[in-house]
């Protein structure tokens, strides 16, 4: 019952907050509506036993991505008018597109059924006695090695991308060797230089020379008062 | 009494019973740890410290706490209300929740849940958002150059403190601190993993924002950084919250490396003492470290930060990674 | 396991990883180098490819046969003649970087994983780890708006067709309960009734497939993002890719989906229809040659999508044959216009091709057969290529598409005949600068193959006789 409850409490909140990161006025908000869906979605995972699942997305999707989310959202100066003004003009072709997907998903959840072998095919449910982390852990490190290692080469494809688009050598930049800075302390001495001279000549500080007196101006006009 | 303790209610009470009993000591482990900051940075200065409140000052952090009580709640008109106030509230209840999974002694956790060490490293991870949130609300340029600081500096030593976590995990085959602390009974992780704790304490003190990464804050260029416009009790809150991170990370450096409530030997005269004792010296220690580290180091530059983070610490806690689990393998000893 | 079966993969991943450690390492221009390393792992992963033997690997989620095999040859063989162009063209334009070759493996090694697909998540991956580099390519003249755009474009159109097919996997797996290919084949095959939920399902991810290959109504980035990116890119995207788009929307529909063939054979009729219309139409105006080559695609699609949607022996053999000949023409049209450069500037305009047939008679004539072979004019290979997929269409009862077929044609003819008349009738503007000698090579080559693909036609029929057997089984 209790479970129940709490599943309808953390699903609405998470339909909720969805609507509001797409109607937020301000895409920072946006992003903190996003971070609220997330932590509802883990919340779900928690009540269907998944734990590690909730616990990697809320360190994965809450911890990292969106962080750097909010971080550009933050650093972009967008430009919330425009973006309004787009919405108001697709919105009816939106309305309509979403209207006819939402129409498909009743007509096709209105005919549900199991495909006969449905029951058959089913994936191996969890093992009993294993915890739920270690039981994706087998099932993603043996089954699934092949997908999971070609996710790790979009990955990284998606780091070579990154780099490939922003990464510039600049001429001139001046980057920290620390190798050459800690070797370089036998070029650097410590002194005890006399107070007042350098140790060098150009280093001593000259005295000034005296401030040229200023010459009395001459009076050119003897006698003007009285 | 024991019926009373199986309803829903009684449930209710024992949880709130049991998180009292573990944050009030926390709350007072916040203001001391305060005070013996002081103590520390003044004796390693040559100076004295508070010494007029009480005893040896020692009634100093009440002082502070009722001064900041009392100072005006300062809301800049620029801010966003909402989420200016939220952001300390946030630092604060995710430094005290963190707390709800670890374990003091052995069974003394509020929920010892199967993926705690996890719980932790999520709720850690959550603690830039107070952070940048604040920076943000703020509607401030100091305060927004240091959120926009911590954001990038506290994910990246993330990166750093996840594989030192795995590494220790792969030694003990669970995700449970209890579990966790219990494979220490023959040798602490520090010994085996020695690297992997120096990494985890430096990223540690670049994650709670302590110097010598302290460049969020950063007084001489950013003023206090992205608590620059809080006043009054807002900013006790980041302040709380700031200690109360250290405490924690360094509770948890205690479970994973220093075996947690474990006495150094199983011998007579340290078994004797109390597990949470033995607990709260090893958090203490390590609590002495990090004032250390501000007493002794200068503040990084930006970008040697990143550099540590990304270049120094990242490969190598990943090498040291495949390294012990190398080890493991060949030597048999992969926990089951 | 098995996991040797995929060794071509295997390999081609593991150099992919190896030279891009060899292009970061050094401290000088590595890009000479990475391409040619590139080169020799496409061969050396081809060579695999060529001996490899008959199976399933990983738990069903990859599989061998003859069909993937004839596939990942003319992949390999595209992506290794497109990365030639590009050498020359990437270093007169300031854009050589050693990534280019690194990102031309890894999106090669998407569309194997795509062709060797035998579950619907292996495909997705596959299809994922093609588009990614190619995003990145098509925006690589990172400096050039346009490149930039047309990037941007195709990331968000190919995220958007992405979701949709994996909005359409989703489905067909909450229906069939499965997402192997072979357990699908079973359960839609049996006499039962298909479920609405799958025949959705198949719809979108025929959506997502249609964008990949660039079938009306899917196909509006393709002009714009072959006219922003670099030439030397989509040299890559209308040869290599084309090959790979097209093998996934074979094996996906003839595989796991044959059974279904009723359902989906009206939606590929309508998406032929309006593709070999558009085409030959939209083409007309344009002045731009990369946007006539993108409309050209675009009828070509047309073309394979009528073998597809017959769903015969013969209309599948049509569309196995047409792949290598459109690969061979496509190649060679575009070797020709990376070679079109004018005092060291990139020139794109059909104009700039006038006179070509005085200042550079070898390349126009190149250029000549290609058109015509495009066109469909006997003897050279296009025709053929159209008469194996119309012949089918025919015989199976398809006339609408089959008189679209030929009408459309008949259009094309008009803008591909302009450019030869361009080349040859038009007063010369200047002459183009000397090709270099990998342009040669490919104009050459492909040349050849388009003009006497009639003579020896029997090897390449065989093979696409037999990549058919092993898809229908």
């Amino acid at each position: 019952m209790i479970a129940g409850l709490a599943f309808y409490f953390f699903a609405f909140i998470l339909i909720a907050a969805a609507v509001m990161v797409v109607t937020a006025r301000n895409p920072v908000h946006s992003v903190i509506w996003l971070i609220a869906a997330f932590f509802n979605a883990a919340a779900l995972f928690l009540i269907a036993g998944a734990e590690f699942l909730a616990m990697i997305l809320v360190i994965v999707y809450v911890g990292a991505v969106a962080v750097l989310f909010l971080f550009v959202v933050m650093m972009l100066d967008v430009d919330f008018a425009q973006l309004r003004e787009g919405v108001q003009r697709y919105a009816p072709i939106g309305a309509v597109v979403g209207g006819i997907l939402f129409l498909e998903l009743l007509l096709v959840l209105s005919v549900w059924r199991f495909a006969p072998d449905a029951a058959a095919l089913r994936m191996a449910p969890m093992p009993e006695g294993v915890t739920n982390t270690e039981a994706i852990g087998r099932i993603l490190y043996t089954d699934h090695i092949y997908l999971f290692q070609i996710s790790g080469l979009i990955l990284l494809v998606a780091m070579i991308g990154a780099i490939v688009l922003t990464l510039r050598d600049r001429p001139g930049t001046k980057r920290q060797d620390v190798g050459a800075q800690i070797a370089r302390s036998s070029a650097v001495a410590m002194a005890r230089p006399e107070l007042g001279e350098g140790i060098r000549r150009e280093d001593i500080l000259r005295p000034l020379p005296p401030p040229a007196k200023e010459a009395p101006k001459p009076v050119t006009h003897e006698g003007g008062h009285h | 009494m024991t019926e009373f303790l199986n309803t829903p209610l009684g449930v209710l009470a024992l949880t709130v019973a049991q998180a009292l009993a573990l944050l009030v000591p926390v709350l007072i482990g916040v203001a001391y740890l305060t005070w013996a900051e002081r103590k520390v940075l003044a004796a390693m200065q040559l100076r004295r410290g508070p010494n007029v409140v009480g005893p040896f000052g020692l009634l100093q952090p009440f002082a502070d706490a009722i001064k900041m009580l009392m100072k005006e709640t300062i809301i800049p008109s620029g801010a966003s209300r909402l989420l200016f106030l939220a952001a300390p509230i946030l630092t604060f209840v995710l430094a005290m929740i963190a707390w709800a999974v670890i374990p003091v002694a052995d069974g003394w956790a509020i929920a010892d849940i199967n993926v705690g060490i996890l719980y932790l490293f999520a709720i850690s991870s959550l603690g830039v958002y107070g952070v940048i949130i604040a920076g943000w609300a703020s509607n401030s340029k100091y305060a927004f150059l240091g959120a926009l600081r911590s954001a990038a500096q506290m994910v990246s030593y993330e990166v750093s403190i996840g594989f030192v976590i795995v590494t220790v995990l792969l030694c003990v085959g669970s995700l449970n601190l209890t579990e966790i602390v219990r494979a220490q009974a023959t040798v602490w992780f520090v010994i085996p993993l020695f690297p992997m704790f120096v990494i985890f304490f430096i990223s540690a003190l670049a994650e709670t924002n302590r110097a010598p990464f302290d460049l969020p804050e950063g007084e001489s260029e950013l003023v206090a950084g992205f608590f620059v416009e809080y006043s009054s009790m807002s900013f006790a809150l980041f302040f709380l919250g700031e200690y109360a991170n250290m405490i924690l990370m360094s509770a948890l450096a205690t479970i994973l490396f220093l075996g947690g409530w474990l006495p150094p030997l199983d011998i007579a005269p340290f078994n004797w003492v109390p597990s949470p004792i033995w607990f709260a010296l090893k958090v203490a220690a390590c609590l002495f470290v990090f004032i250390w580290a501000r007493a002794t180091f200068p503040r990084y530059r930006y970008d040697q930060l990143m550099r540590l983070g990304w270049k120094v610490f990242l490969p190598f806690s990943l090498l040291w990674l495949v390294l012990t689990a190398a080890v493991l393998k060949l030597t048999g000893w992969l926990p089951a | 396991m098995n996991w040797t079966l995929a060794l071509p993969e295997l390999v081609l991943a593991l150099s992919g990883l190896a030279i891009l450690v060899a292009g970061v390492l050094p401290r000088r221009d590595m890009t000479f180098p990475c391409t040619m390393m590139v080169l020799g792992a496409f061969l050396l992963s081809g060579a695999f490819v060529l001996t490899q033997p008959d199976g399933m690997g990983f738990g069903g989620q990859y599989i061998s046969d003859a069909f993937a095999r004839f596939m990942k040859v003319l992949v390999l063989a595209g992506a290794a003649l497109a990365l030639l162009l590009a050498l020359d063209w990437n270093r007169a334009e300031g854009l050589s970087r050693f990534e280019y070759p690194v990102l031309v493996l890894f999106a090669t090694l998407g569309m194997m994983v795509m062709i060797s697909a035998n579950d619907l998540m292996s495909l997705y991956l596959g299809l994922e780890l093609l588009s990614l580099p190619l995003y990145v390519m098509a925006a690589f003249h990172r400096d050039n708006a346009r490149s930039s755009e047309a990037g941007l474009k195709y990331f968000v159109l190919g995220a958007l067709s992405s979701g949709l097919m994996l909005y359409g996997m989703s489905l067909v797996y909450g229906f069939a309960g499965t997402t192997n290919f072979a357990q699908l084949a079973q359960v839609l095959g049996g006499t039962a009734p298909i479920s609405a939920g799958v025949v959705v399902g198949i719809v979108f991810i025929i959506t997502g497939l249609c964008f990949k290959v660039a079938a009306v109504p899917f196909h509006m980035w393709t002009p714009d993002v072959y006219e922003g990116a670099p030439t030397s890119v989509v040299a890559y995207f209308a040869t290599a890719t084309k090959v790979g788009a097209i093998a996934a929307i074979v094996r996906v529909l003839a595989g796991p989906f044959g059974g279904a063939v009723d359902q989906w054979q009206q939606v590929i009729v309508l998406a032929s229809i309006a593709s070999m219309i558009l085409g030959a139409f939209a083409a007309i105006g344009q002045t731009n040659i990369k946007r006539l080559m993108a409309y050209s695609w675009i009828s070509h699609t047309g073309f394979v999508l009528m073998g597809l949607a017959v769903g015969t022996e013969a209309g599948l053999r049509g569309v196995l044959i047409y792949t290598p000949i459109y690969l061979m023409m496509s190649l060679g049209a575009f070797s020709v216009l990376v070679a079109m450069r004018r005092n060291g500037h990139a020139v794109e305009n059909i104009q700039d091709l006038a006179g070509l047939g005085r200042t550079d008679p070898a390349m126009a004539l190149g250029m000549a057969i290609f058109m015509f072979a495009m066109a469909g004019i006997p003897p050279l290979s296009g025709f053929f290529a159209k008469l194996y997929v119309l012949l089918p269409a025919v015989e199976a009862g398809f006339w609408l598409m089959a008189v679209v077929a030929v009408l459309s044609s008949v259009v094309s003819a008009y803008y591909y005949l302009r450019v030869v008349k361009v080349m040859y009738f038009d007063a010369s503007t200047g002459a183009l600068d000397a090709r270099p000698s990998g342009v040669s090579f490919v104009l050459a080559g492909t040349g050849l193959f388009t003009m006497f693909f009639f003579l020896m036609p029997a090897p390449l029929l065989a093979a696409a006789r037999q990549a058919v057997a092993a898809l229908i089984g």
